[in-house]
This record gives structure tokens, C-alpha cells and sequence, in this order.
């Protein structure tokens, strides 16, 4: 895994904590308000990180046409 | 070469030279008869049609299609005159000809390698769920691997992709292809996935994708396989052969990658999804405010009404104990000293009489 690909993967995971977060027994009313900027802040990062993605295609210079 | 006199084996070697310098190369189709194999290594065969017919020679190893007899065939060939004086086709490779025996072919293969559990659905392996290095096997020309890529560019980023560019028809396709399997699968830094892909094309065309030494080359790969080739409709042995099936290159980059336009969708989802949460966590506390408020407000006029009573009581006990209360009852209050002579005040509820005491006596 790339390390920006790496990055996303683990803001993608960290955005699911921070949902089940208002769902969990943890969840406060006092905190609640930060956590949805959290998770907002978080989510635009993710969509500006998945559309800035590029792939790096190589054509191997391996030659398959005959053996060796 | 007139009035050339040749010894018999210089004869058959300048006939080959003649035949190679003439026929490097050639195609034959044909009508298979006489097939046999001998000593498990060589195998025999005429190749004939309506005019004629012409022995034909080659070993198991180059025969990578089942063919039997009345099966029509194409078969690229040397011409060979023997040392017997035999005049043969030294066959380097045989591919049916036409719909029929394609697919005649392809059945006696697929029952074959169906045998031998190639297909099994208990070998296959799943492909990682979003993989960061992948291998491509395919032709850089042909449009399916344009379809591919744009696929893959779309719908993710961050991959890192090895092209190995091969011959996908023809002749030389299925070893191409397996050198290709070869060298991806010996790499230091292994691939998470091989992907082998071709656009459509005739039953022809697609016969590579049915080469039996390339099947198993797909089913021994160390590295999970995709395969992706030809159109909805084709299948193809390779296919069967693979962890994971495509119905087109197409499908392949959709099953190799999530979309991240998908992704984008369920983020902003989940964060839209919290706000609702949210408010209802602050209806639910204001609820319990309101209920906490009234149910304040209740015991507090319970308590009036129960210190009111209570007053009420004493108010009524009070009442029985005001002197007027008894004077209206006909009684009389005296004031003064009780001694023969002294004069006294008497207080009914009416009036106030002053009189003299004339007797004093003890009960």
C-alpha cells in the first residue's frame, strides 16, 4: 500500500470511529459538536485526497516474445 | 540444377533447403484423420480435404489443443521431405478451425482439466479488497486494455501498475503470455494481482485465451489471477482457470478497484448522517430537562398543598380556642378579684357588665 493510499485508508478508518462514536455509550452532548467538525473536516480531506490520486503505469522492459 | 547429379541424402537435404527457403512457414486447414500419439511423445496425424491429404508430425508438447479425428484444424507447419523419402508437415502448432470444432476443442479440454480440478471453486482466492501494486498482462495496442485503464484511472489512483505487454492472438499468444505469468509471478516484490485481459474478438482470435499449457500457467500462478477477456458472452478456459472472473477488461478494473466517487458519496453520507444524531441527542436532553422541570414543579405544589392543609388544621384548632369563640357559645368572661365587695367586669358575647360580689364561697 502506497503511503498516501495508506493515509486515506486510515482516514477512512478513523471517520468510522468517530461515526460509531454517536452511537457508542462514549457519546456526549458536550462533545458532540467538536466531533461532527471533526468528522466533517475529516471527510472533505478524504474527498480532496481520493480525487488527487494518480495511478503510476509502467510497461515492464521485459521482452516475452521469445524465451530468456 | 539441370544434369545435377546428387547423392540421395544430398538430394532430400537440397529439397529442405528448397522447401525451408520457400515455405519457412505455412498454414494448413484441413480435415484431421489418422490421429495417434506414439510413445506418449510424438504425434501422428493426415491433414486432408476433398483433393488431397498430407501426413503431418509434431511432439505432445507442441499439441496444446485436444484434436481428434474429423476435427478441422489449422495447422502452421514446415515442410519436411524425410530421410525415407517421406514427405510430411513438421507441425509447430495446431488451433481448430472454424465455430464447430473451436468448439468441440474447447469442450474435450474443459472435461479434461474439469477432471483434474482446475476449475475448483476450492482454489480460489479472493483478490485484496483495495490492492496498491498490480500486474497487467496484455497487449499496450489492443482497445481492451485502453478500456481498462481509463476504467482503472477513473475510478482509483495511488496504484502502482506493471504493464508486461504481450501478443494476446496468434501463434505465439499463450507462451508470451506464460513468460509474462513466469516473470510476475518470479519477482522479488510480488504483485497482489495479476491481471490478464483482451477485448473481443472471433472464436478465432480468442483461441489463445483456450491453450491448455496457458490454463494451467493461470491456475499455478502464486499470484491471485483476474482474467478479463472478450465480451460478455465468451468464455474462455483462461477464464475458468482464474481466482476471479470478468466478463470484459472493462469489469476487470471494476472488480480490481472501488470507486472513489462511491466512496466520496458514502463519507459525505456518514458525515450528513451525524447530524440528526445529534439533534436528537439534544431533543432527548431537553425532554428530560422539560420532564425534570415538571416533575420539580409538581412535588413543589404537592408540598404547598400538603403545608396548607396542615395550617388549615391548626387554623381550625386555633379558632376553637379564641375566647370570642366561647363568649358566642353563651359563655361569660370575668375580670377583677373575687372577694365580697370588690366590683367586677363580666363579658358576654353581647355586652359588659360591671357587678359587686356579695358571696365568695369555695367549691
Amino acid at each position: 500500500m502506497s503511503k498516501e493510499n495508506k493515509s486515506i485508508q486510515d482516514k477512512i478508518t478513523e471517520l468510522s470511529q468517530l461515526v460509531s462514536w454517536f452511537d457508542s455509550d462514549d457519546f456526549k452532548l458536550e462533545t458532540a459538536i467538536d466531533k461532527f467538525k471533526e468528522a466533517e473536516t475529516l471527510a472533505e480531506t478524504i474527498e480532496k485526497d481520493l480525487k488527487a490520486l494518480k495511478n503510476d503505469i509502467q510497461i515492464v522492459k521485459q521482452k516475452f516474445d521469445s524465451e530468456g | 540444377m539441370e544434369n545435377v547429379r546428387l547423392t540421395v541424402s544430398d538430394f532430400i537435404a537440397v529439397t529442405n533447403q528448397t522447401l525451408e527457403y520457400a515455405y519457412p512457414s505455412v498454414e494448413v486447414e484441413g480435415e484431421v484423420s489418422s490421429f495417434k500419439v506414439n510413445q506418449g511423445k510424438f504425434v501422428f496425424f493426415d491433414i486432408k480435404d476433398a483433393g488431397g491429404s498430407v501426413g503431418c508430425f509434431m511432439t505432445v508438447w507442441q499439441l496444446r489443443v485436444p484434436i481428434e479425428d474429423g476435427m478441422k484444424v489449422i495447422v502452421t507447419a514446415t515442410p519436411k521431405l524425410t530421410q525415407w523419402g517421406k514427405f510430411s508437415l513438421t507441425v509447430k502448432a495446431v488451433r481448430p478451425s472454424g465455430e464447430g470444432a473451436i468448439k468441440k476443442s474447447f469442450e474435450i479440454l474443459k472435461a479434461k482439466l474439469e477432471t483434474e480440478g482446475i476449475f475448483d471453486e476450492g482454489r480460489k482466492r479472493t483478490l485484496p479488497t483495495i490492492p496498491t501494486y498490480v500486474a497487467v498482462i496484455s497487449s499496450t495496442q489492443a482497445a481492451g486494455y485502453a478500456d481498462f485503464i481509463k476504467i482503472l484511472d477513473d475510478r482509483w489512483g495511488g496504484l502502482k501498475v506493471d504493464v508486461a505487454h504481450v501478443q494476446v492472438q496468434g501463434i505465439d499468444a499463450p507462451d508470451q503470455m506464460i513468460r509474462a505469468l513466469n516473470y510476475l509471478n518470479g519477482r522479488e516484490e510480488l504483485p497482489e494481482v495479476i491481471v490478464i485481459i483482451r477485448g473481443g474478438g472471433s472464436a478465432d482470435d480468442l483461441s489463445a485465451f483456450n491453450d491448455e499449457e496457458l490454463v494451467r500457467a493461470i491456475a499455478a500462478s502464486r499470484v491471485p489471477t483476474l482474467v478479463g477477456v472478450g465480451h460478455e458472452v465468451d468464455e474462455s478456459l483462461a477464464d475458468l482457470a482464474a481466482d476471479v472472473r470478468a466478463s470484459t477488461p472493462s469489469n476487470a478494473a471494476q472488480i480490481l478497484v472501488p470507486d472513489r466517487y462511491e466512496i466520496i458519496r458514502a463519507v459525505r453520507y456518514q458525515v450528513r448522517s451525524l447530524l440528526p444524531r445529534v439533534e436528537n441527542a439534544i431533543e432527548q436532553q431537553s425532554q428530560l430537562v422539560r420532564t425534570s422541570l415538571a416533575d420539580m414543579l409538581t412535588r413543589t405544589d404537592e408540598h404547598i398543598d400538603h403545608e396548607l392543609e396542615r395550617l388549615s388544621g391548626i387554623q381550625n384548632v386555633l379558632a376553637q380556642l379564641n375566647p370570642r369563640t366561647v363568649l358566642a357559645r353563651g359563655y361569660a368572661l370575668v375580670r377583677g378579684v373575687a372577694k365580697v365587695g370588690q366590683v367586677i367586669e363580666v363579658e358576654t358575647n353581647q355586652t359588659i357588665i360591671k357587678a359587686e360580689v356579695q358571696h365568695v364561697e369555695r367549691k
